[in-house]
């Protein structure tokens, strides 16, 4: 028997709206089991929607540009080869009433005042009688909510979840919907800040205009928001990793040819974690009202990874257990489908504090901006050989640079110290994590 | 309206001018007064309220009460009730019709005065977009105006090759007007005017019949909810010709001749009188709107948006003249939006429904979406369809054949559409626009306790068959 099977968006976390960017099969393509059927992005990441049956595409019912969340039905899928049953399929009613747009009313004011005495003919022609709201495309207010929407020239159909019985819009979420509008407007200006002059660049030379991924402006959004938001130190140090790097090293020559290789940041994942145990207040956010501080019982550390759509922060989970080898084949696992771009965003939520690791490129030292409303994170750049003075003599060590950014509304800058101080025992001396 | 004032040579001021004195225009002019307006209501006719109230829905409905008295009581003979046959004194009916008119006219008499409105009777005509002239008895007075409210109406449409000049001849004024019981009465059109019109005549003894262009009485609403009235008046009247239309009407010695044509054409019959009720028609062409600028379409309707607003901005218009449906409510309600947008207030005309009611025996009413709009733009919906002889209370008035019907949006429940057929079935219909006004869906109907036995249990009954909780009923599944 020919089956139809509905593909659906999956469970992807906590996240509605997500946008298509690509549909990438058309009705009578033949589908493979996990092949991708369009590409979604969310604020975090994009990622590739898996065929969950093999067969021939029916109807495909999103376009790029459309949004979905869970349960959103992606396309029809018939699974078998019984080309009967395809062509009864397609006799079925498409699911959606055809979309009608809203067609608003040609703003008369607009119109010419006429003069005296003299008819004017008006500019645009007016629909014969007023158009009336269609009850299936009605925002689910009554009258009176409707109304006072208008008087604060909310168009109530922005509105999407009303918190009335059945998402119904209450006088209550349209001012809310005002607040919010109002709020971001603020924010939007810069808290006061002028605007950024727009530039001419093609009278200096050849030019092209490249559209940012989402992930960047959403990341570029958030940034902005953090760096006006906290007052933020950033503390520098080094730490010496020698006997640590000694030891990785003799590890991994343990390890067989296609074993996960142990890498440095799982040991600077390792310090931390004991760190964080030492001093909660790094496992903290404040609250949004900034009078009271939320600690955390779990602990799950954010790993920033460059992706070619831009930098995503993948969270490794519940790590206060987890051992090196196990904390370092994950690790491995969750960059590489960062980096492919398949991460879900329930992947990269409930970080509490961020590693952000320049080690294999360079540098000496940087001010990573904290991953608000965590309240800390480490910077970590290339390890280095230098001389270092043993009381005696210059001895060759291998140091590696450390940057603690924090959020000083939460973090003094004395814990701040002994926070890093910590860090520093404990990669300078990795038996310390044992205690 | 003894407030006529004495010609003014001079031109008088108004703030907000509303242009007829109907539902719509006297409603516009209380609420702009009421908002602090200086108003001046011009209205042609001696008395205020319009064709509603002086010969349209409270005179027709005064005799239809009638009517149903003489229904009812000719019925219940059956059930052992025997008053013998009814005899009617005819000027005493028309008198009790006239003495509900006068006192509502009066009623609004009343609120005129108490709200200082400045009302001028007499014909109104734009002859600029600040100046109406309005022709009064006692001459021409000029009235000059920031904003004005075209509420002028509309009148019933006259087929121009019959004989109109012969009082035989009726239009729904002369029906109401009671003057004879004719033998033979023959009603071209058979919507809403024309039906309740039948409901009266045949009860008062005349011989009905009823020729309608269309396959369907009351086109346009739903066939089920017709068919029931149609069944009862089929038995009722003489003839019933649908898809036939009236090719002449001759004067005869003995009465009007008409020839008919089409699907049941019969050869031609002569009857006693004729009314034609084949709809109206509006005014837009009759008030120089052409000299403010206001644009008026072929038929005369005048186009406006959403805040009652003509393309000329500070002129508006309401009820029948800005559009269909012309009924009452939606011209009252218009009224107001039109009044507190000219007061500086951000209201707009956003009802989601007017609902439509035939005052016939049985009543017939609808709201929202109707089935054949639904399948006509490819909506899906659930239906239910509760049948009134399962009501207690519709059979303990003698009467089985009504039926309440819902239509739901197939996903969510939410109320699209409904409708009802039954006596007093139009009094249950404002549940249902309510419903449709807050987003209620079946579930909310079904949970919400209705009195037992009314017929207002019926809409109750049929949210339960759209949600499968109804045990009054046994549905298969």
């Amino acid at each position: 028997m020919a089956s139809l099977i509905e593909i659906k968006v999956p469970d992807v976390g906590n996240v509605a709206d997500i946008d298509v960017v690509d549909v990438l099969v058309k009705p009578g393509d033949e589908v493979k089991l996990e092949q991708t059927l369009a590409v979604l992005e969310t604020d975090k990441a994009s990622m590739d929607l898996p065929a969950s049956a093999a067969g021939k595409v029916q109807e495909v019912f999103i376009k790029p540009g459309d949004k979905v969340s869970e349960g959103t039905l992606i396309a029809t899928v018939l699974a078998a080869t019984e080309e009967s049953g395809a062509a009864k399929q397609e006799e079925a009613p498409a699911q959606q009433a055809p979309v009608q747009q809203e067609v608003a009313t040609a703003p008369v004011e607009k119109a010419p005042e006429p003069t005296s005495q003299s008819p004017v003919a008006a500019p645009e022609p007016l629909p014969e009688t007023p158009a009336r709201s269609e009850p299936g495309k009605a925002a689910h207010a009554t009258p009176a909510v409707r109304l006072f929407a208008r008087e604060l020239g909310v168009d109530i159909h922005k509105i999407t979840n009303g918190s009335g019985r059945k998402g119904r819009i209450l006088k209550d979420d349209v001012k809310n919907f005002v607040k919010k509008v109002m709020t971001e407007g603020v924010a939007q200006s810069g808290t006061g800040i002028p605007a950024m002059p727009s530039v001419d660049f093609s009278q200096f030379g050849e030019v092209e205009e490249r559209k940012l991924s989402k992930i960047k402006r959403l990341t570029g959004q958030n940034l902005s928001r953090v760096w006006l938001n906290l007052p933020m130190v950033t503390y520098h140090d080094e730490v010496d990793i020698t006997e640590m790097e000694a030891f990785r090293n003799a590890l991994n020559a343990e390890k067989s040819k296609d074993d996960v290789k142990i890498t440095g940041l799982i040991f600077i994942i390792k310090a931390l974690i004991a760190a964080v145990e030492q001093f909660p207040q790094f496992n903290a956010s404040l609250s949004a009202d900034g009078e009271n501080l939320i600690l955390k019982k779990y602990l799950n550390i954010g790993i920033a990874v460059d992706t070619p759509n831009g930098l995503v922060v993948p969270v490794l989970r519940n790590v206060k257990h987890k051992g090196i080898n196990e904390l370092s084949a994950e690790l491995a696992e969750t960059s590489n489908r960062a980096r492919l771009g398949k991460l879900m965003p329930a992947e990269m939520q409930g970080g509490c504090i961020t590693i952000s690791s320049l080690g294999g490129i360079g540098g000496t030292a940087f001010t990573p901006i904290v991953n608000a409303p965590e309240v800390a994170i480490l910077g970590v750049t290339r390890a280095k050989m230098q001389p270092v003075w043993n009381g005696k003599e210059f001895v060759p060590r291998l140091m590696l640079p450390l940057d603690l950014t924090y959020d000083h509304r939460v973090i003094d800058g004395v814990e701040g110290a002994k926070f890093m101080a910590a860090i520093k025992q404990y990669l300078g001396d990795i038996r310390r994590l044992l205690l | 309206m003894d407030a006529n004032p004495a010609i003014n040579e001079s031109v008088i001021h108004a703030e907000v001018l509303v242009l007829g004195g109907g539902p719509g225009g006297y409603t516009a002019a209380f609420r702009a007064a009421d908002l602090g307006k200086q108003v001046v209501l011009v209205e042609r006719y001696p008395s205020l309220g319009g064709v509603c109230l002086n010969v349209g829905c409270i005179p027709s409905k005064a005799l239809l009460h009638v009517a149903q008295i003489i229904h009812e009581v000719d019925e219940f003979e059956q059930h052992g009730l025997n008053y013998g046959k009814p005899t009617f004194d005819l000027d005493k009916i028309r008198a009790w019709k006239e003495s509900v008119t006068n006192t509502l006219v009066d009623g609004l008499a009343r609120l005129v005065k108490q709200r200082k409105i400045t009302l001028i009777q007499g014909t109104g005509r734009f002859t600029s977009d600040h100046m109406v002239e309005v022709t009064t008895e006692a001459g021409k007075q000029n009235v000059s105006f920031d904003q004005a409210i075209i509420a002028a109406g509309s009148h019933a449409t006259q087929i121009p090759v019959f004989p109109n000049d012969d009082p035989r001849l009726w239009d729904s004024t002369d029906a109401l007007a009671l003057k004879e019981i004719p033998k033979k009465l023959l009603i071209v059109g058979g919507g809403i005017i024309g039906l309740e019109m039948a409901t009266v005549y045949h009860a008062l003894g005349s011989e009905i019949s009823v020729v309608e262009l269309m396959d369907q009485i009351i086109p346009g609403c739903d066939n089920d909810l017709v068919t029931p009235l149609f069944r009862r008046i089929k038995k009722q009247y003489k003839n019933i010709w649908l898809e036939t239309k009236v090719t002449s009407i001759e004067k005869d010695k003995d009465g009007l001749k008409v020839s008919f044509e089409g699907k049941s054409a019969p050869e031609s019959v002569v009857f006693d009188a004729v009314l034609v009720a084949v709809g109206r028609k509006p005014n837009g062409k009759l008030i120089g709107a052409e000299l403010a600028g206001v644009n008026v379409d072929e038929i005369g309707f005048i186009a406006v948006d959403k805040q009652q607003r003509t393309n000329v901005p500070h002129i508006f218009a309401i009820g029948d003249i800005a559009g269909n449906p012309m009924l009452a409510h939606k011209a009252s309600h218009e009224g107001k939006v039109a009044a507190e947008v000219a007061a500086g207030h951000k209201s707009a005309f956003d009802a989601l429904t007017i609902p439509a009611v035939a005052y016939t025996d049985p009543e017939v009413t609808w709201m929202g979406l109707t089935e054949n709009q639904a399948k006509q733009q490819g909506i899906e919906y659930d239906k239910a369809s509760f049948p009134w002889a399962a009501s207690g209370r519709s059979l303990s008035l003698g009467r089985k054949e009504g039926l309440t019907k819902i239509l739901c949006e197939k996903e969510t429940g939410r109320i699209l559409g409904a409708g009802m057929v039954g006596p007093n079935a139009g009094e249950l219909i404002a549940e249902a626009v309510l419903a449709l006004e807050m987003g209620a869906d079946a579930e909310d109907i079904g949970l919400t306790v209705h009195p037992h036995p009314m017929l207002s249990e019926t809409f109750a009954f049929a949210a339960e068959m759209i949600t499968g909780s109804i045990t009054d009923l046994y549905i298969k599944k």
